[in-house]
């Protein structure tokens, strides 16, 4: 068994979606014990389960295709799963007696879903003084605000993003990625170990709450500082406001691109010297200068840079101390050298399926070769094993529950 | 009992700081390198170390000195500049977090890094923008502060735990990886390649942000809220219209949907799109401008600003409130 710091730590998890899956894979790669609650519809019906963007691992659906949804895989790994119909009382029974026995208890709903259900912070803090409960409504659970429905990628021009975000300011974008999602999950992975360690101090538990909302505001608020300290700023493309060059560049091929920054006179001549342009240009030796003419420095580092394969440029100007990257696709990172020598990737494989290559946890521990936990669960997987080992249930009383429909193994419809 | 933490570095070090201040920690920040940044100096004093005691030098045996006093240690920087301060010879304190562009190990473990080039190498980059233009990067240190994040999940989590002598190397490259939505499962799974689609999601339609009369306003109509959104356009004709009613509909005929959506919405304000989002229950949004954001009713209401020396300033992104 690997040793791994969160071990021990108990955490109910009922998110979906990403923002909330996202911070307790980070969680459960780090050893706490998470026990994945899904509704019984959470991967579609059985019979018709969503299509769109839930591609199959392996690229086929097989006979369970709500055990094959890659998304799903990729983003609930070393938890364990159950399906407990909340909207029946011997559910709700079930997730509170879980509660009992749990630290931490997280969910994304909207703001008054766990109270419509008869599961809000009041009682689930009844069932356990000590539970820490994490909420993270896209609005919060008060303001007005509060009763919008959200998703991250409607919520991200409200952060102040999509003042800066674009190619100019008559040409705003959105990430269209749902970035405030990526900020979130792991902004709740911060918000449930600060927690915990808190109570651990004062034997308090607490309730936790985290908007996307304000997760985006938090992580790009130093704009919002500075603009009061009399700075503008709005969407200047891949410029820097500070020094140029700083950009996306074309490279060699259809949609090929390489980003290069000098962030300091030591790039700069390195830059110059290695790309041989500028020879007799003295001015643009001097910081200010480049800025001020900074498309023409663009365009004519872009006639250099169209012309060279990508990949090989990045290793040239690195060679050459040049902070410089390809912009690169999935085929171009899954192969990479550097990340399999780190042992970056997540192999896995779900029982009869095929191996996939996931994205892995960005910590390494100790300098020891990294393990993340269990593959992602399959749809019930572990309905018998979690009550038995969490609750003492008997193999009679999950019977019970699994006939009356209270757990389930399989999607109806 | 009150943590100790060093913090030695950058950005991310200073934004893995800002959160252990907010936890009550006691942060003392050695500041050894100019970070390369996108607001004043005055701006990241504000935002990332207010409430932090700060000292100048970065001279190794100093820091080994103040490590010696400290719960836990974030360092940034490359592994040749964190071996310059002495990392590698540091024993104490028990919990040591190193930050660096690439990871201490590995063949571009001494690559130069700024956001912009770890964005471009992490995949963000090439899902930005438009697909008639260059890919887009995001503003500001985004890359920095989620390993500034993860820099603080990796100590907490070791704090937990409890037992001394414990490192972990938080790779900022990797972080970007590990933040991807469908890049890698959509190779991995069906050979396909995330493009980018300018504002719009891409895959689902409509998910995208449009003009209006004052502004920009996104709607994020996955097809549970398709009907929603008819009713949000004043045409529930559409909900069944054999043009839009199934979801690949909507995303094969989205230039037409597109112009019924500029037509409908285009000529009403941002406050009325608002409105009509919430009335008819559609995930909606509007492009805020800056000074909007720090003005928002919402956040006032919430008690989201932190006053610091008469600047508001955001706290975090989560609160924790006593039972």
């Amino acid at each position: 068994m690997s040793q791994k710091p969160l071990r021990g730590l108990r955490i109910v998890d009922l998110t979906h979606v990403w923002a909330g899956p996202l911070g307790t894979r980070m969680l459960g790669d780090l050893g706490a014990d998470i026990v994945k609650v899904e509704a019984p519809l959470a991967r579609g019906p059985a019979l018709s389960p969503p299509g769109g963007v839930g591609v199959f691992a392996g690229g086929e659906p097989g006979t369970e295709p709500w055990n094959r949804q890659s998304v799903t895989i990729k983003l609930n790994r070393s938890k364990r799963g159950i399906c407990i119909d909340l909207k029946s009382s011997q559910g709700k029974d079930t997730l509170l007696e879980l509660v009992r026995v749990a630290d931490v208890v997280i969910e994304n709903f909207s703001a008054r879903a766990m109270n419509n259900l008869g599961l809000g912070y009041e009682v689930l803090s009844d069932a356990n003084p000590q539970i820490i409960y994490v909420a993270m409504p896209g609005f919060g659970s008060y303001g007005p605000y509060s009763a919008l429905a959200a998703f991250g990628p409607s919520v991200e021009p409200m952060t102040g993003v999509g003042a800066l975000l674009g190619y100019s300011k008559d040409q705003p974008r959105n990430s269209a990625m749902a970035l405030v999602d990526a900020v979130a999950g792991v902004s709740a992975a911060a918000a449930v170990v600060t927690a915990v360690n808190r109570r651990s101090e004062t034997g308090r538990g607490a309730k936790v709450e985290l908007s996307l909302h304000e997760a985006g505001i938090s992580l790009f608020g130093e704009f919002l500082v500075d603009s009061q300290l009399g700075a503008q700023h709005t969407p200047i493309g891949n410029a820097h406001p500070r020094y140029a060059p700083h950009g996306i560049y074309p490279a060699l091929g259809e949609d090929q691109w390489i980003a290069i920054a000098c962030p300091d006179q030591a790039c700069w001549i390195a830059l110059r010297d290695e790309a041989g342009l500028w020879t007799g240009v003295e001015q643009f030796d001097e910081p200010s200068h480049r800025l001020a003419h900074r498309p023409a420095l663009d365009k004519k580092l872009s006639e250099w840079t169209r012309e060279q394969n990508k990949h090989e440029l990045e290793q040239r100007l690195q060679a050459a101390g040049i902070p410089a990257g390809a912009v690169n696709t999935a085929p171009d990172v899954l192969e990479d050298a550097h990340l399999k020598e780190r042992g970056y990737w997540v192999d896995q494989a779900l029982d009869g399926q095929p191996t996939v290559r996931y994205p892995g946890l960005a910590i390494k521990l100790n300098q020891k070769e990294r393990s993340v936990g269990r593959p992602a669960p399959k749809f019930g997987e572990h309905n018998r094993e979690v009550l038995q080992e969490w609750l003492g249930s008997t193999t009679a009383e999950v019977d019970e529950l699994i006939a009356q429909g209270v757990l389930l193994d399989r999607p109806p419809g | 009992m009150t943590t100790r933490v060093l913090e030695i570095g950058g950005l991310a070090a200073g934004f893995c700081g800002r959160l252990y201040r907010h936890a009550g920690a006691d942060v003392v920040r050695v500041d050894h390198a100019v970070p390369d940044a996108w607001v004043s100096e005055r701006a990241l004093d504000v935002f990332l170390h207010e409430g932090k005691r700060r000292v100048a030098s970065a001279d190794a045996t100093l820091i080994r000195q103040l490590a010696e006093h400290a719960d836990v240690l974030i360092a940034e920087g490359s592994p040749q500049s964190l071996a310059k301060l002495g990392w590698y010879e540091l024993s104490s304190p028990a919990i040591r977090v190193a930050i660096t562009p690439f990871g201490l190990t590995g063949p571009y473990k001494d690559w130069q890094a700024t956001g912009s080039v770890l964005l471009a190498m992490g995949g963000y980059s090439y899902l930005m923008g438009d697909p008639d233009q260059a890919p887009l990067n995001l503003p500001g240190h985004y890359v920095q502060y989620q390993s500034g994040q993860h820099a603080y999940v990796a100590a907490c989590a070791l704090q937990y735990e409890g037992e001394g002598n414990q490192t972990a190397d938080v790779s900022m490259w990797e972080v970007v990886l590990s933040l991807s939505q469908f890049t890698t499962v959509m190779w991995t799974s069906n050979r396909q390649i995330r493009q980018r689609h300018g504002s719009d999601f891409g895959l689902l339609y409509p998910i995208s942000m449009f003009p209006c009369a004052d502004g920009w306003f996104h709607v994020n109509v996955v097809p549970t809220f398709w009907g929603a959104f008819t009713h949000m356009l004043g045409m529930p004709e559409l909900e069944t219209d054999s043009r839009f009613a199934e979801s690949s509909d909507r995303v094969l005929n989205r230039d037409l949907l597109d112009q019924i959506i500029r037509e409908r919405l285009g000529s009403k304000t941002k406050a009325e799109i608002m409105r009509l989002g919430e009335e008819a229950r559609v995930p909606t949004g509007i492009l805020l401008e800056l000074h909007e954001v720090l003005a928002d009713e919402h956040l006032a209401v919430r008690d989201f600003w932190q006053d610091v020396g008469g600047v508001r300033c955001p706290k975090l992104a989560y609160r924790i409130i006593d039972r």
